[in-house]
């Protein structure tokens, strides 16, 4: 008898448990559905209770949001343990809401942790960034949005979704809107899988900025000022390379630039992608449609700093991988320059519909590159590809022969797409610039007709890829 | 202004000292029995001992009491440059008062936060401590809390504010450094020989036995005395005195994010550690990476000649969240500071340099 009462009771208290761990507000998921060891669920009405359990996280352990809104006056913040899971309810059901934040913090999530996973919930209202991760190793951000609920102002938080210094990080499935910078933006990181994301509605849609060993893929980009972009800023000492930017659609780019200053500033409404001071980038199998001021473009790094020692790295400094690279180098050989952009693929891009109505508008009084850009094009059509042949030993308007490929750009000749070498140092200096100025080769492209330096190097997320 | 007393009592929950800095930390700070608070009056333990720094951090006027332990028998070890290396065992404690009114600073005294800093066998970790409103003892508060606070300002004038009690994460927005681009480690940011060389302060840790390898004090940097201009006319300082207080309350207020170890150092290039003597790195015609709103709609970090078009100063004299600095701990504008970081930004037009685009100095 006794023996026989034993497992009912069990079975009775189990199930009594499970409604209990199965409360409302974690339908989606709950502590059940992870493997956390230690795992908290906090209800949306008890934001004090989400940050005791935050700072008292230990290494593997798991927090549950639930569904609503989390009114949040302090930074949700994870930092001193690793393998942690934030997740919510999803996107649309947990939203973490900063916008009554009372004191300064440097992002709503501010997150330093290593193998950590942060995964449907939004972020609003963060006064400076939405949602940041930075100096850590294999972090998964999937599910995540991040926006402000003024819509576009320059008063937004700067990033919305923003890994930096990190190494092997997977993003996707996210949405981001209304940076008053970029909505994406993985800046200075090594190995970083982009995919299935949206960012629309902010300054920058998606950056990848002195990043090494990126594939961004499948992502939708509509409606910012400029839409997905690849480069290197001077002074950092993650040289970026090896990126691979395809099936990505790249489309209505044409928001007015609301930032309230710093580099992102001087980006022309309706610039679809640009590759600048990078190299080692295929930008291919894209959909490019109606960025007014145009689809593609290749930059050297003078364009935004002119002064080539502000890009000089010294060797020693320098992180990541730098082998193969060919980088050029001062005169003593032990530092190095990165502001030439080198070996960009472009191909089998389709575009249609860019480059009628080039931003003309003065950046802070002063004329930028969609100035010239306008200036030059007048009333026709700007082409689907533009290069600014900075760093080129030869350039002539008319001669292919007379235009050198020193940086080996490649540019497929595919369906709809035209190309112009602008040699951008001479044209910015003419009164009136036009056309005349500008190497506008057809089909092949000649002697940007080359088939490239084969294949990037993918990024290596060791079991990042695998996390459910 | 010196509220403790070095007088060794058993008032101390009736006994020594009692720290395990590799186990958990207790609720109530009291069982630490590092110190008293009774009636405005602070009693450090047997084994503690207060001390003062020549530049503190700044911390929305916050009256704050430092004291260090080490364990029985152990010392820190001098370094010139960096903090000293503090054994493990080692206890910082840092208590933040304010008073009901700042023309009476002594009076009225109310605990608010201690924060303790605990050297464990794996590294350093931060415990944060909210004060009973009866005053009777801490309690730890892993989540910290974000606090509105009153007092009448030195003018007379009512000051309302957020004042932020961090969390155990936050206290690492500061105290973590980076060690290696990927790694990180925990240290404390005050006990340096530049901030601690005052008066005797030195020679008296070295002959209570608290601190081994002091050179002769002639050989020891040391930061301004803040009470050197915090109340004085700067008007009355020459530019040389300006400069030399300006870069150590940038230093202390500043360097531990920017710095060549700091990530925001590393990722915005600005170095603001009073040994770095690279005007483009401490922010002279340097335009920021990633500032945001932070910038003001201004184009550099420092503009020499120019403190109101500097984004430094900008950061400092604003008190709108996602733009000022630091990005954690300040509510307040530090108004005499504001004064004396412009003061030093005038100065800079000695170095002959003008900034591409910006109007020229008047």
């Amino acid at each position: 008898m006794h023996s026989n009462q034993m497992p009912t009771l069990a079975a009775l208290s189990a199930l009594a448990l499970a409604s209990a761990c199965k409360r409302e507000g974690f339908d989606d998921v709950s502590c059940r559905d992870l493997e956390a060891e230690d795992c908290v669920q906090v209800s949306a009405d008890d934001p004090d209770g989400l940050i005791e359990a935050l700072n008292g996280l230990a290494a593997g352990g798991a927090i549950v949001l639930g569904e609503g809104t989390f009114t949040m006056d302090n930074a949700v913040v994870i930092r001193g343990a690793d393998g942690v899971t934030l997740i919510g309810q999803g996107m649309d059901a947990t939203r973490l809401d900063f916008g009554g934040l009372k004191t300064q913090a440097p992002a709503g999530v501010d997150v330093i942790a290593n193998d950590v996973r942060l995964e449907g919930f939004a972020v609003i209202d963060a006064p400076k960034d939405a949602l940041r991760v930075e100096d850590s190793d294999g972090v998964v951000i999937r599910g995540i949005e991040t926006t402000w609920s003024a819509g576009a102002a320059t008063e937004n938080g700067a990033y919305g979704i923003y890994p930096v210094k990190v190494s092997r990080v997977l993003l996707e499935d996210s949405v981001a809107s209304y940076a008053s910078d970029a909505g994406i933006y993985v800046g200075q990181c090594v190995n970083a899988v982009v995919r299935n994301n949206t960012a629309s509605g902010n300054v920058a849609g998606l950056e990848i900025e002195n990043t090494q060993f990126a594939d961004v893929y499948g992502n939708t980009v509509t409606d910012n000022t400029g839409g997905l972009v690849v480069f290197d800023l001077p002074g950092n000492p993650v040289v970026g390379r090896d990126i691979w930017i395809h099936d990505n659609e790249v489309t209505d780019n044409n928001r007015a630039n609301f930032a309230p200053g710093g580099t992102v500033r001087m980006i022309p409404a309706g610039t679809g992608t640009f590759s600048m001071a990078s190299r080692r980038v295929i930008i291919e199998d894209n959909t490019y449609a109606n960025n007014n001021t145009g689809d593609l473009a290749v930059l050297a790094g003078l364009v935004v700093q002119g002064d080539p020692e502000q890009w000089k790295l010294s060797k020693a400094e320098l992180v990541g991988v730098v082998d193969g690279l060919d980088l050029e180098e001062d005169a003593t050989g032990t530092s190095i320059y990165n502001w030439r952009t080198t070996d960009v693929v472009l191909r089998g891009n389709s575009h249609s519909g860019s480059g009628t109505a080039p931003d003309a508008s003065l950046i802070d009084g002063a004329p930028g590159l969609g100035t010239l850009i306008a200036l030059t094009w007048g009333d026709l059509a700007v082409d689907t590809v533009l290069y600014d042949a900075i760093g080129e030993s030869a350039f002539d308007p008319v001669d292919p022969a007379g235009n050198s490929n020193d940086n080996r750009i490649c540019i497929g000749a595919d369906p709809g797409v035209t190309m112009a070498s602008l040699d951008a140092e001479n044209l910015s200096q003419a009164f009136p610039p036009t056309l005349d100025m500008v190497y506008r080769p057809a089909p092949p492209f000649a002697p940007f007709d080359c088939a490239g330096f084969g294949e990037v190097i993918l990024p290596d997320l060791g079991d990042l890829d695998q996390t459910p | 202004m010196r509220i403790w007393l070095l007088v060794a009592l058993a008032a101390c929950g009736g006994g020594p000292v009692r720290v395990d800095v590799d186990g958990e930390p207790p609720e109530r700070l009291g069982q630490l029995r590092l110190f008293d608070w009774n009636d405005g009056e602070l009693t450090y333990n047997d084994g503690v001992t207060p001390y003062e720094l020549n530049t503190p951090l700044f911390s929305d006027f916050a009256v704050k009491e430092r004291a260090i332990w080490l364990p029985e028998g152990e010392a820190a070890t001098y370094t010139a440059a960096g903090v000293f290396d503090l054994p493990v065992g080692t206890v910082l404690i840092k208590s933040f008062l304010f008073p009901d009114d700042f023309r009476a600073p002594d009076r009225d005294l109310r605990m608010i936060e201690t924060r303790l800093l605990m050297h464990g066998s794996d590294g350093w970790v931060a415990y944060p401590y909210l004060w009973d409103a009866d005053q009777k003892d801490a309690r730890l508060k892993l989540g910290g809390a974000v606090k509105d606070l009153s007092f009448v300002d030195a003018n007379g004038d009512d000051v309302a504010f957020s004042y932020l009690v961090p969390q155990k994460n936050q206290c690492l927005d500061c105290h973590e450094h980076k060690s290696g681009f990927f790694g990180r480690e925990v240290i404390p940011i005050g006990p340096t020989a530049r901030n601690l060389n005052r008066g005797d302060q030195l020679t008296a840790w070295e002959r209570d036995g608290l601190l081994a390898g002091l050179p002769a004090l002639a050989e020891v940097g040391s930061a301004v005395d803040q009470d050197t201009w915090i109340d004085a006319d700067l008007d009355a300082m020459s530019q040389d005195e300006i400069d030399r207080a300006a870069r150590d309350y940038l230093d202390v207020n500043c360097a531990h994010c920017h710095s060549p170890s700091g990530s925001e150092g590393i990722a915005s290039q600005l170095f603001l550690n009073w040994d770095n003597e690279d005007p483009f790195h401490f922010g002279v015609c340097k335009e920021p990476g990633s500032a945001g709103n932070g910038t003001g709609g201004y184009s550099y970090d420092v503009v020499p000649g120019n403190p109101e078009r500097s984004i430094l100063h900008f950061r400092m004299r604003t008190d709108e969240l996602g733009s000022m600095m630091p990005d954690i701990g300040r509510s307040l504008v530090d108004e005499k500071a504001v004064d004396l970081i412009g003061r030093w930004i005038l100065g800079l037009d000695g170095l002959g340099v003008q900034c591409e685009g910006e109007p020229p100095t008047p």
